[in-house]
């Protein structure tokens, strides 16, 4: 049996509380091992970003257990919680996630400098990624001169640049047309295959699935497993 | 730092701006204290400049010299108590005088004193004048600019009596006129008719310990004591002229305040949805917050180095036009004051900073 990256045990979040209170999460469950690329589906306001944010150690939930390999990551501290994002995990969001006054090469170099990482080592690390996405001669140019679909690459390249075990992408093709959506989707997986990563990617697009292994379905504050739609 | 330096740089043109506004403001502010410093000594340097703790009026005059009047029998006494063994006699006449030959006129301010006491103030031209000779007086250097040179001859409006200027001395003005020191035998040729009941003085200038000075108060009738400070607020003007700068200078350190805190507010609300993004991707809210200390403190540094330039700058253009006096030690009092207010006014940005949530990033499409 392969290694379980993200474990959720029991899992539920209640926004609110008292009358007011809304049951968002309802007792889920979730096991992701090495080198799977899950997709998360469902209707709007089914809780998807809710369940990334648990997922990404940005918001606790009520109840229920989350660990990270062997650690369980609904103990620890604030501070720790921010280191393990540092190190651990590697966010895609939707869009505008890009700092507008860093060049794209200095949109890496960030990453690296807030884990306390100088030299020449990080710098090479950061000319590597780019040159694999493709990004080489975009380097020293800021997030508005950029395409939509070379911004959410880069913003790709910085969720790799800390080499996490883990990617959370929320709705990361959503201002994208399907044919750079679906570049950026599939480099996700190659990244995941290859290097046995896991990777947990919020999709309205039904076009992304069949580069997904498992999809899983929320709603209602229950989550459910699809079968994988048939590869044309 | 990487994030503030960088950010500094891409948006250069807003920063230009509120820099350039610090610069005003600290120039202002600069530029003011050292109006007031230097209004308040040409006003009154004769006083701040006085070797004396205290002096002694007489009662109900308002801690104004000029209106004091006290008596040789008063000055045997106060001589006789124990507190009053360092003391000095001062007169203080303020008059209209010329220079003899010519019918210029302008003001002075005639201190009458001891030579051998600590009274006497330093010549820097000259030699000091002593006790007997009564026509000649110690001018104080700013009536050089005027053109007076040593051994020339001033005439008093009201008396006609005519001195000779026999030193120059420096520091040595009283209310906006030059002080010119005289003895007592000078003294009484401008009051005839004071040594009848022998020679009249306005203070008693004294050295000595807080409780020497109550005993002599409550020893004592008919006078009051007051500290030198109190004497410089007795001065007719001062404390307006110097109160109307200081609230100046007062309302400017607000304005700062408030400018860079509106300022700094604003970008950080703009960049609320950054922040958690910052946050998400692993950045803590110290680092955070140290990038925005580093932005403000470097922002009124830079602004603090021009403006202090700039107020050197205009002050040496104005040299003797306008009384200006800035020592170094007050514009760094200023400038620390400057930071101070500057840090202050970024606590509602780091407030917010601090409060930001990395969930902000999530599932905002913005
Ligand atoms: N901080 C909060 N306080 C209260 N309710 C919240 C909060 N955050 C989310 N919710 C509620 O939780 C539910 C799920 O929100 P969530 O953002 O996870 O939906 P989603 O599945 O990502 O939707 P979409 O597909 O539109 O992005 C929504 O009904 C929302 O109103
Ligand atoms: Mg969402």
């Amino acid at each position: 049996m392969t290694q379980s990256k993200l474990l959720l045990d029991q899992v539920s979040k209640e926004f609110g509380d008292g009358d007011t209170s809304v049951k968002v999460l309802d007792h889920i469950s979730l096991d992701i091992k090495s080198g799977e690329f899950v997709a998360v589906v469902g209707p709007s306001g089914s809780g998807k970003s809710t369940f990334l944010s648990i997922a990404g150690a940005l918001l606790s939930p009520s109840k229920g257990r989350i660990w990270m390999y062997d650690q369980e990551i609904t103990k620890l501290s604030a501070k720790k919680m921010n280191q393990l994002r540092l190190s651990h995990i590697g966010f895609i969001f939707q869009s505008s996630n890009l700092i507008p006054y860093l060049t794209v090469r200095d949109q890496l170099l960030l990453m690296a400098k807030l884990a306390g990482q100088h030299g020449q080592e990080p710098k090479q690390r950061a000319d590597d990624l780019l040159h694999r996405l493709g990004l080489s001669h975009r380097k020293s140019h800021y997030p508005e001169s950029l395409s939509g679909g070379e911004r959410q690459r880069v913003a790709i390249a910085r969720a790799w640049m800390s080499d996490p075990e883990l990617i959370l992408a929320d709705e990361p093709t959503a201002s994208l047309d399907s044919e750079r959506g679906r570049t950026v989707v599939q480099m996700l997986a190659d990244e995941v295959k290859l290097r046995q990563k896991a990777a947990v990617m919020v999709t309205h697009d039904q076009r992304m699935l069949d580069l997904c292994d498992r999809i899983v379905y929320i709603e209602d504050g229950k989550l459910s497993e699809q079968p994988r739609p048939i590869q044309l | 730092m990487f994030l503030a330096l960088r950010e500094f740089r891409h948006a250069k043109l807003r920063y230009l701006l509120i820099g350039f506004i610090m610069v005003l403001i600290a120039w202002l502010v600069l530029f003011v204290t050292g109006l007031a410093q230097g209004l308040s000594s040409d006003n009154a340097s004769s006083i701040q400049n006085m070797k004396a703790d205290y002096l002694v009026l007489q009662e109900e005059s308002d801690h104004r010299i000029n209106r004091s009047v006290l008596t040789d029998e008063l000055w045997n006494e106060v001589r006789s108590h124990p507190g009053g063994s360092d003391a000095a006699q001062l007169g203080v006449h303020m008059s209209t005088l010329t220079q003899e030959g010519s019918s210029t006129k302008f003001d002075a301010a005639f201190f009458a004193i001891d030579m051998e006491s600590f009274l006497a103030p330093k010549v820097v031209e000259g030699s000091r004048i002593s006790n007997t000779d009564a026509g000649v007086v110690m001018a104080d250097s700013s009536l050089k600019d005027d053109g007076y040179r040593l051994g020339d001859r001033i005439v008093d409006q009201a008396s006609g009596t005519s001195f000779e200027i026999a030193a120059f001395t420096e520091g040595q003005s009283f209310s906006h006129a030059p002080v010119i020191h005289m003895n007592f035998e000078g003294w009484k040729s401008l009051q005839p008719g004071s040594s009848k009941h022998g020679a009249i003085y306005n203070a008693i200038a004294l050295n000595g310990s807080t409780e020497q000075m109550e005993a002599l108060v409550s020893d004592i009738p008919g006078i009051e004591l007051i500290t030198k400070k109190e004497a410089l607020q007795g001065i007719p003007g001062f404390q307006e002229e110097q109160g109307s700068l200081i609230m100046m200078i007062v309302f400017l350190f607000v304005i700062a305040a408030f400018v860079l805190a509106v300022f700094f507010y604003v970008i950080t609300i703009q960049k609320m949805n950054q922040f958690g993004v910052l946050k998400a991707i692993g950045a803590g809210t110290g680092y955070l917050a140290r990038n925005l200390i580093l932005q403000v403190l470097s922002l009124t540094l830079v602004s603090l180095a021009i403006s202090i330039g700039l107020t050197y700058g205009v002050s040496y253009l104005l040299a003797g036009v306008v009384p200006f006096s800035l020592t170094p030690s007050v514009v760094l009092l200023c400038s620390l004051l400057f930071l101070a207010v500057s840090l202050l006014g970024s606590l509602l940005s780091l407030y917010r900073v601090i409060k930001i949530d990395a969930i902000e990033a999530i599932g905002r499409a913005a």
